[in-house]
């Protein structure tokens, strides 16, 4: 162990060229560091007072991939901003990526191995120290590895990405276990399964939100928490006023409006479940009049043929004139594009509601066009930009086996990785069950949540912005891009990156094991497999040997290859869509009559599938489009409560076929009758000081109704019925007035003239409110 | 000449057409409504610039919350025929503020950046100023906010933690801009468009805001304040905010 006081440190890191970050002597160098004065009279490079240095790192805080820089004061991180040189964000982020910071700071941050003293999920727990704790955990593991090895040694992650997941995958394959499995609520499942289905590629194309002229966007609530957001808003901005002359037109189809949906020029409100058959409705429409060029339109008027506009505008209650100039203007709008998610993608039909949202822009002719839909070109270098976040993560069914073999195994061993199943599945998945069966499990991750509380092990991790990683967005950005995630800051705590616990303990496990892995640490683990890409791309890079290369990437903060080819490979043709094209009806859970509403729940924002809920920030963060902060709420059409006799602030039961959760009512003007929704994120039994005993989770009361082809959870397919229980509460919000009251506020009213710099013509302009004369 | 004429003297002065020119700077900002999706990153930025407290539940419910940038949202219609708009509300920075004659004190006043200043030191806390703002920019420190630790590591050291008794506001990060002007004085010049931006301006996703000088034609706020879509909020009451709203289409 490297004996570093802290001013050496700094000196050490001083020594280093700026921005290649504190981690490259981090790892067992910097657990208890001395306090020293640090000498002023002539400081080290990035701890001169005032002056702030800025590392590069990637934003862990979804699976987008953003590329971060923060902001480091005197050894502090002070902000976090958006890494101008990434193309998925460009400089800038999202509320959740900058409380990024909170999530380091965090009062709440788990800072000793704990092991569990009472009963499993009583949270009662004893500091340990790490030694103990991996010798306990790798002798554990020695035991159970070997052939059969699938059944008794399960690790469940949360989304990692890059060659954290390669080691995860590697340490398993050594043990002789298959059970690695990724598991995140909001993951895409069906989209990936669309896409291999269509075009024969499990990867995510690039939506050109940027360039198109229509877009037509089914259930994405693509500006908040689908799959990139932050590019997104990039390419929404530049599609609306980033064209002189040209603005972009957007409409929303959604049974609830979202803040995506609040900045479409339409909101077509549809059945839920039915948005597939508008899709073949408007497709039908596109064939019919002539606007699909295509030599085989005889097989797609066959195709399409029942999909006639009054049985679709029957089915979905979307008016038929509104569906032919919907039609009318995707076909006729160049480049168009159309994209399907949320809820839409959500229900038992989610895959075959994406097909259908994909024969349009087969139709209309947006693949693999600007303004459309292009296809990522893989990298020829296997090592790392082929690597997909997508390959270990479980859709729904490959969790409940697992829950299965964990109930019916005797002494397994469950590993989590920053992962909260307990939260982010229904209760009908009976984990807690599954849990209790277990023969041990083990947590590594940040904070006590509510699967950590369960427990046998808990193995603190460093934070992100402490970490060794790297990271490849998906989706792409049309060539392909990787970054590396470097530590910002000296750890907080004693606690140890999730990579240098698992090779620690490979270390410990010995023979085979520590011989298929053999590095010491994270960060030599990331720059061998680094080697080979540079090896491998030799030819593209610029930089004379390894550790410039090493340098330029951490100073960069990413490392694309932005002379590649275009996608070659992927198959375009109609036949895989016109076999895949039939609507399937949506199934529900809960008969009509019973439970007479539909649940639509929406990832938040601020919180996303829940774990933002610690961070105050986001809990201070009033929701976009209800001005709620701290608490949850289910939001009702005004009509629906009037006819219910509920006010905003009653208590209510939401009560699903498998479950019920108290929660306040909202009115909110913008969503259908029959349906009701409700944000995820809240809700949480543990978590910390924040996050703890706040709202309601929905995601409890979910049936377990699968998507047919996928076997993803069908979210959206539950139906609710809702009681009064007769008590009331404050629904915490910071709105005022929700009207503008002739006030013209957002300019509506404003007739076009240009702004007059002078008062005496401001005087004459004056605009008339309703109470000027 | 009396008081009253020589105060209505220069209340013209200050008010002609030109006045702003006599700045060294006249910051502005151009926000897009077409561009702003209402996501509130900006209001993140602005925290974590800012040091903003964490007021708390009960801090909301008793309504002490302190946000310098925040979004409104107004519904329109009614269902299924219904809209909702967004847009950025901040300190207009005006040119005519109503905050500044009211402050007993002289805490708020014009600098020579044609910014709307407070100055925390003078602020007594009469919170005449807040009852004047006509766009609710102003926040009152009701407490001394206190940061669990360790979250209080993360304070900006460039901006004063606000205590109980003192009003504030958006400054349009003051601290980011005198770090600008002290850069480009080092290299004699003028501070270069685009070479300041408040954290609220560097976070936008969709880039709807726009930050800049508007004493200089050439930068891009005052090209897009030309733009025909371009008003002032609540522009009847002569304000003469420093903010241009382009409306929404």
């Amino acid at each position: 162990m490297l004996n570093l006081n802290r001013r050496d440190f700094f000196k050490l890191i001083g020594a280093g060229s700026i921005g290649t970050g504190a981690g490259f002597l981090l790892g067992e160098s910097m657990k208890n560091p001395v306090e020293l004065l640090i000498p002023y009279l002539i400081p080290p490079e990035d701890i001169v007072p005032g002056v702030a240095t800025w590392y590069n790192t990637v934003c862990n805080q979804c699976g987008a991939g953003c590329g971060v820089m923060v902001k480091v004061m005197e050894g502090r991180a002070k902000k976090i901003e958006g890494n101008p040189a990434h193309p998925v964000n460009q400089g800038k982020l999202c509320p959740l990526g900058q409380a990024g910071l909170q999530v380091l700071y965090n009062p709440d941050r788990l800072r000793n191995p704990l092991k569990r003293t009472g009963e499993r999920g009583s949270g009662k727990f004893q500091e340990i120290p790490w030694e103990e704790a991996l010798t306990t955990l790798a002798d554990r593991v020695g035991g159970l590895s070997g052939p059969g090895a699938s059944d008794r040694v399960h690790l469940l992650s949360g989304r990692a990405g890059g060659h954290l997941d390669e080691l995860f995958s590697r340490f398993m394959d050594q043990l002789g276990s298959r059970s690695y499995l990724q598991y995140e609520f909001a993951h895409p499942h069906n989209l990936y399964l669309a896409n291999k289905l269509l075009f024969d590629e499990e990867r995510l194309p690039y939506y050109d939100i940027k360039n198109t002229q229509y877009l037509l966007s089914f259930g994405a609530d693509y500006l908040t928490s689908w799959l990139s957001p932050v590019h997104h808003g990039l390419s929404y901005g530049h599609m609306r006023q980033g064209r002189p002359g040209r603005r972009g037109k957007f409409v929303q189809v959604e049974p609830r409006l979202s803040l995506t949906g609040a900045n479409a020029d339409e909101w077509v409100p549809a059945k839920p479940g039915t948005e597939g058959l508008l899709a073949l409705g408007i497709a039908h429409l596109m064939v019919r009049n002539g606007h699909y060029e295509g030599d085989d339109q005889d097989k797609w008027s066959r195709a399409l043929d029942e999909y006639t506009p009054e049985r679709v505008s029957r089915q979905t209650g979307v008016d038929a004139q509104r569906l032919a100039s919907i039609a009318e203007e995707f076909a006729r709008s160049r480049p168009s594009l159309a994209i399907g998610g949320g809820t839409a993608a959500n229900h038992t039909n989610g895959v075959s509601n994406l097909v259908a949202f994909n024969s349009l822009n087969y139709l209309a002719g947006n693949l693999q066009k600007p303004g459309g839909i292009l296809f990522n070109p893989p990298s020829d270098s296997p090592s790392l930009l082929s690597a997909s976040p997508h390959k270990s993560q479980a859709p729904y069914a490959r969790l409940l086996a697992l829950m299965e073999r964990l109930s019916k195994t005797k002494d397994s061993l469950l590993l989590l990785h920053h992962c909260n199943p307990l939260f982010n599945l229904p209760d009908t998945v009976e984990i807690k069950a599954a849990f209790q069966n277990a023969g041990m499990i083990v947590s590594l991750t940040n904070f006590m949540d509510e699967s950590t509380m369960m427990a046998d092990l808990v193995l603190p991790t460093h934070s992100y912005l402490e970490s060794w990683g790297d990271d490849v967005p998906e989706p792409g950005v049309g060539f392909p891009v990787a970054a590396i995630s470097q530590p910002v800051v000296a750890p907080l705590y004693d606690t140890r990156a999730a990579g240098d616990i698992l090779l620690l303990l490979a270390d410990k496990i010995g023979g085979d094991v520590r011989n298929a892995l053999p590095w010491s640490n994270m960060e030599a683990y990331l720059k061998s497999a680094w080697k080979r890409i540079y090896v491998e791309k030799g030819a593209v890079i610029e930089s004379s040997t390894f550790e410039s290369f090493w340098k330029a990437v951490l100073q960069a903060g990413v490392w694309g290859e932005t002379g590649s080819k275009d996608a070659p490979g992927v198959r375009i043709s109609g036949k895989h869509l016109l076999s895949q094209l039939a609507y399937e009806a949506p199934r529900f859970a809960g008969d009509q009559e019973a439970y007479p509403y539909i649940l639509h729940p929406f990832v938040s924002q601020a919180f996303h599938d829940g774990r933002g809920a610690n961070l105050p920030w986001m809990q201070e963060l009033p929701d976009p489009t209800t001005s709620v902060v701290y608490g949850s709420w289910v939001e009702l059409n005004p009509r629906t409560a009037m006819h219910l006799g509920i006010r905003e602030g009653d208590l209510l039961w939401v009560e699903s076929p498998t479950g019920k959760i108290k929660v306040p009512a909202y009115l909110y003007p913008a969503i259908m009758p029959g349906v009701v929704a409700m944000p995820i994120g809240q809700g949480h039994s543990a978590y910390g000081q924040y996050a703890k005993g706040r709202g309601a989770n929905p995601i409890q009361i979910l049936a377990p109704l699968t998507d047919v082809k996928s076997g993803a959870l069908a979210w959206a397919a539950t139906r609710v019925r809702i009681t009064k229980t007769g008590e009331r509460v404050e629904i915490l919000k910071t709105d005022g007035t929700p009207r503008e009251l002739g006030r013209n506020i957002t300019g509506k009213r404003i007739t076009m003239i240009p702004i007059d710099a002078s008062p005496g013509e401001l005087a004459s302009n004056r605009v008339t409110g309703p109470n000027k004369g | 000449m009396s008081d009253s004429d020589s105060i209505k003297e220069k209340w013209k002065k200050y008010r002609n057409p030109g006045y702003q020119d006599k700045f060294d700077y006249s910051w502005g900002m151009v926000i897009d409504l077409d561009r702003c999706t209402g996501c509130e990153a900006c209001v993140t930025a602005c925290q974590a610039e800012n040091n903003l407290p964490i007021v708390g539940e009960e801090g909301f419910r008793s309504g002490r919350e302190i946000k310098w940038i925040r979004i409104e949202r107004y519904w329109d219609g009614e269902y299924p025929d219904i809209k909702l708009r967004f847009i950025p509300m901040l300190c207009q920075h005006c040119d005519n503020a109503p905050c500044e004659p009211v402050c007993p004190v002289y805490a708020t006043y014009h600098n020579q950046d044609g910014l709307n200043v407070q100055v925390y030191n003078r602020c007594i806390g009469t919170r005449s100023c807040a009852a004047y703002c006509p766009y609710d920019a102003r926040s009152f420190n009701w407490f001394s906010f206190t940061w669990d630790k360790p979250l209080d590591e993360q304070l900006n050291p460039d901006v004063t933690v606000r205590e109980k008794g003192v009003m504030e506001k958006c400054t349009f990060c003051i601290q980011r801009i005198r770090q600008a002007k002290d850069t480009a004085k080092d290299q004699n010049r003028r501070v270069r468009d685009g070479e300041v931006q408040p954290a609220c301006v560097q976070s936008c996703p969709t880039q709807a805001l726009v930050f800049g000088d508007r004493n200089d034609p050439d930068s891009a706020v005052s090209k897009l304040a030309q733009n025909p879509r371009g008003y002032q909020v609540l522009k009847e009451l002569n304000t003469n905010p420093s903010i241009i709203y382009l409306k929404n289409l």
